[in-house]
């Protein structure tokens, strides 16, 4: 993609290897500059490596109950679009660890490539204020949908039995099919973004 | 939660002695009727019962004070800060659950924990969603009332707007004092789970219930009981059941694999009806009840723990534990648990936003009421109870406007409330079945009725009531006030009959009616009661029994031999139906027959004295006179009083060619 964005993501790292819903990290933890960390020890921008694809980030902290408890739904959905969109899941928490990091990812069996964002650039660009939320990115890297992945909770306490509208896989397919944005944003229920320093 | 309608199963028929005469053996059998006398004998044992209470935050009332104070002294314009603030309310109220180990996602212990959360914090205290407490304010406290009040919100609100200011180190008040671990000290015993539950990561919520199977080996009055239910974030609350029965057993495919299942029905034997909540809730700590109104756990009887769990994203292992602490003193105070229903009435309409169901029940007796719990499933909106005095002047027991199964609960008063006989409980409760309901579980509405599943809907209101009045005037006689006097009886057989009332087709109303006629010495009316039980479950092996049984007390043989049957058909290892279909085939005269249930029930309960004395007796009747002298020694082994084994061998004896 531009470069532009290849400037948002200049240091940075995390290897993953995904071994069983496993991933090893190493993780430059506090380094000084980088706003966005991500890939196997070079730099990475989610964009350039999407090859065309959708990108997909889901924005999650490890204490944030409702944002685990879609733990499940994420790996389907990353599953079921592996084809046409790239996920990409994001740590928006400075105060979280790479290893509470790591080890979330192991015990959600979140088996997703994983990046920080402690200047809350990505923040930003995908404009969503809470976790979990998701943000769809075109193959032009435009964003097309950012919010909840699903009606399942409408409110804090008050989840349905199962989800009734689908916005994410929605936003998805319209935005892997090259049609316009036609999702406006539609809040999401969880943990407040702006909670955190 | 778990359907408690209790079926008392009154062991009637056991307490039938086959007896011989003096003469030959050959077909003298005299079946004496002592129904009454030892059935009044049997729960002349005082039943009782204890606790388990969620409690918590006493200082919840302080904190509260605490911060009236603070808006009292100091106005509102000075600075919301944490240390001063915003730190005694989360410390007394919120890190009950917010800490390591407890209910709570993620701690809420120091300034940055909650400053991390202060948003949401906002967001969940204005909509009441935090602290968990469902009832609005009613016209009686409850014991530890987990309710902020609208002080405490705006507080939250006020701090977060300002910017989430700490304020100065030395406002900071100390955190209390958690216990970890067993919270009233080791328990006398610890029940461990046989197996663990694996909690899916995803999907709904899922009913499991653990069995622990014969905690104590003899008697034992239980002044208190903590559940601890293994990991609290994903169990919702937990419901601990006595069962008198083996029922639960049965549903197990493996003893200790436990079993599926939202709401569970426990059979009890004799007219014991339960009086106590062992109820478990995220924060709960154990409370025991006065010693007054311990539990009796008999040997033999198992324990069933019924969970509601929520998954969490991730795989689980849930693997509960129960501790229990006795106490010397039997209970002297006998708490009945009572039912209110409009099942019958549950047949909602897709898309129907208001649909009302309503009951009433007066009380036949004096009362105090200790403790209500209100249970629906998915779809109910607003439940209310109210007690409608005889001056007719009407007081809200309790009103829950928005009703939200996950965090269903027993409530407890703060004071017992004192309700005269004549006094009328109403309930009434509303349901949603549309789509603005987001717990509807079904998507599209469809018509719901009555069930055990969660999909199906359930209108129940549980009262802890203890009768006040009547053979209460004998406090210490504790054993004469379980007679036929006994006020529980009184409630027990009004409520029955309320049920029937309403629902000629209630079964455990019907049941439950029969064994009080039974123990009353009202055989007939009690025949015709569980031959309307039988009608609605026709080879139901405990229904199929009390039938039998009454039969045979009848002197209607054939019959009697019918039923009986067709319970060991249903229920092979059920050692009373072999017992019963044993006397009324010797009653029959038909001793081969007889000898060979006696030997079943032998088999199935080795150490009870009238087995034996009864096989021995039947195979005496039979002519098989050195096998029934072995069986009637093993009788008085067991039980050295026991006269039908003592008077059978001494003819054995006696005529034995010497
Ligand atoms: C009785 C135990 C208990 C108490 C007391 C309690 N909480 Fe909670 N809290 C919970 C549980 C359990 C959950 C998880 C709820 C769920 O997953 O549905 C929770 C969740 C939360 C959440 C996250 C909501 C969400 O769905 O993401 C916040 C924020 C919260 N509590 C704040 C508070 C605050 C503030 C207080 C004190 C004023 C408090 N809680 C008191 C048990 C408690």
């Amino acid at each position: 993609m531009s470069m532009e964005y290849r400037k948002i993501f200049r240091c940075f790292l995390v290897c993953c290897a995904i071994l069983f819903g496993a991933m090893l990290w190493c993780l430059p933890e506090n380094a000084a500059a980088p706003s966005v960390v991500a890939g196997s020890g070079v730099a990475q921008d989610p964009w350039a490596s999407a090859a065309g694809k959708v990108v997909v980030l889901i924005f999650v902290r490890t204490d944030c109950p409702i944002a685990n408890r879609y733990a499940p739904e994420i790996m389907r959905l990353s599953a079921k679009h592996a084809s046409d969109a790239a996920f990409w899941m994001v740590y928006p928490d400075k105060r979280e660890s790479s290893e509470e990091i790591r080890k979330h990812e192991v015990v959600y069996h979140l088996a997703l490539p994983v990046l920080r964002d402690p200047q809350r650039e990505l923040m930003k660009r995908a404009q969503v204020s809470v976790t979990p939320e998701a943000a769809v990115f075109d193959a032009k890297g435009r964003l097309v949908y950012h919010g909840r992945i699903d009606n399942w909770f409408e409110d804090f306490g008050r989840a349905r039995p199962a989800p009734t509208t689908h916005e994410l896989a929605d936003a998805i397919a319209a935005a892997a099919s090259g049609h316009p944005a036609t999702l406006p944003s539609v809040a999401a229920v969880g943990c407040y973004l702006s909670d955190l320093q | 939660m778990i359907c408690w309608r209790m079926m008392r199963h009154v062991k009637m028929p056991r307490v039938m002695i086959f007896s011989m005469r003096k003469q030959k053996y050959v077909g003298a059998i005299a079946a004496v009727l002592a129904v009454l006398s030892v059935i009044a004998a049997s729960h002349a044992e005082p039943y009782r019962a204890q606790h388990a209470f969620a409690a918590a935050q006493n200082a919840a009332a302080a904190a509260s004070g605490t911060a009236r104070q603070v808006t009292a002294r100091e106005g509102t314009d000075r600075e919301v800060t944490f240390n001063r603030d915003i730190a005694p309310i989360v410390f007394h109220i919120c890190a009950n659950c917010h800490r390591p180990g407890e209910a709570g996602p993620f701690s809420l212990l120091t300034y940055d924990d909650v400053k991390a959360h202060a948003r949401q914090i906002v967001s969940v205290t204005s909509r009441r969603f935090m602290p968990p407490w469902l009832p609005d304010r009613g016209d009686f406290a409850f014991a530890d009332e987990l309710r902020l009040s609208d002080e405490q919100i705006a507080l939250f609100r006020t701090w977060y707007e300002a910017g989430t200011p700490q304020g100065a180190a030395k406002d900071l008040p100390a955190l209390p004092k958690f216990t970890e671990g067993w919270q009233m000290g080791k328990p006398d015993v610890i029940l461990r789970a046989t197996k663990p539950f694996t909690l899916p990561s995803g999907g709904t919520d899922q009913y499991w219930n653990f069995v622990f199977r014969a905690p104590v080996a003899e008697t034992r009055w239980v002044r208190a009981v903590e559940i601890r239910p293994g990991n609290k974030r994903l169990v919702h609350h937990a419901n601990l059941l006595v069962d008198r029965s083996d029922s639960a057993r049965h549903e197990e495919a493996q003893p200790g694999d436990g079993f599926a299942g939202m709401e569970l029905q426990i059979e009890s034997e004799n007219f014991d009806p339960d009086g106590h909540f062992l109820f478990w809730k995220p924060g709960t700590l154990p409370r025991p009840e006065p010693n007054s109104m311990a539990l009796r756990l008999d040997a033999g009887d198992d324990l069933v723990l019924n969970t509601h769990l929520q998954p969490s994203g991730k795989p689980e292992q849930i693997q509960p534990s129960v501790g229990l602490y006795f106490t010397p003193q039997p209970a002297t105070e006998f708490p009945v648990l009572l039912q209110l229903e409009c099942d019958k009435q549950l047949d909602i309409p897709a898309g129907e936003k208001h649909f009302v169901v309503s009951d009433e029940f007066t009380l036949p007796v004096d009362v105090e009421l200790l403790a209500i719990y209100p249970h629906a499933h998915y779809l109910g909106k607003d439940l209310l109870a109210l007690a409608r005095l005889p001056s007719g002047e009407e007081k809200t027991l309790i009103h829950i406007a928005h009703w939200d199964l996950n965090w269903q609960a027993v409530y407890r008063y703060a004071q017992p409330v004192k309700l005269a006989s004549g006094t009328t409980i109403v309930m009434r409760y509303i349901y949603d079945n549309s789509q603005d309901n987001s717990a509807n579980p079904n998507d599209p509405p469809k018509r719901v009725v009555a069930g055990n599943r969660a999909s199906d809907e359930m209108a129940h209101l549980w009262l802890q009531v203890l009768p006040t009045n009547e053979a209460g005037a004998n406090p210490a006689g504790a054993a004469e006030r379980v007679g036929v006097a006994d006020p529980r009886i009184k409630l027990e057989e009004a409520l029955a009959r309320h049920h029937i009332e309403n629902n000629a087709d209630d079964f455990e109303a019907h049941y439950n009616l029969g064994a009080m006629l039974q123990m009353r010495g009202e055989t007939r009316d009690a025949a015709a009661q569980f031959a309307e039980a039988q009608r609605l479950r026709p080879g139901d092996a405990t229904v199929e029994n009390a039938l039998g049984g009454a039969l045979l007390a009848m002197g209607q043989l054939s019959a009697a031999i019918e039923h009986l049957s067709a319970a060991v058909k249903a229920r092979p290892d059920y050692f009373d139906v072999h017992y019963n279909l044993g006397l009324a085939l010797a009653r029959h005269e038909d001793f081969s027959a007889a000898v060979e249930e006696f030997r079943a029930a032998v088999r199935l309960s080795p150490k009870d004295a009238n087995a034996e004395a009864n096989l021995g007796s039947a195979l005496a009747a039979a002519g098989a006179l050195a096998e029934a002298k072995t069986h009637l020694e093993r009788a008085l082994t067991l039980n050295p009083q026991n006269t039908l084994a003592r008077e059978n061998l001494d003819q054995i004896l006696q005529d034995a060619p010497h």
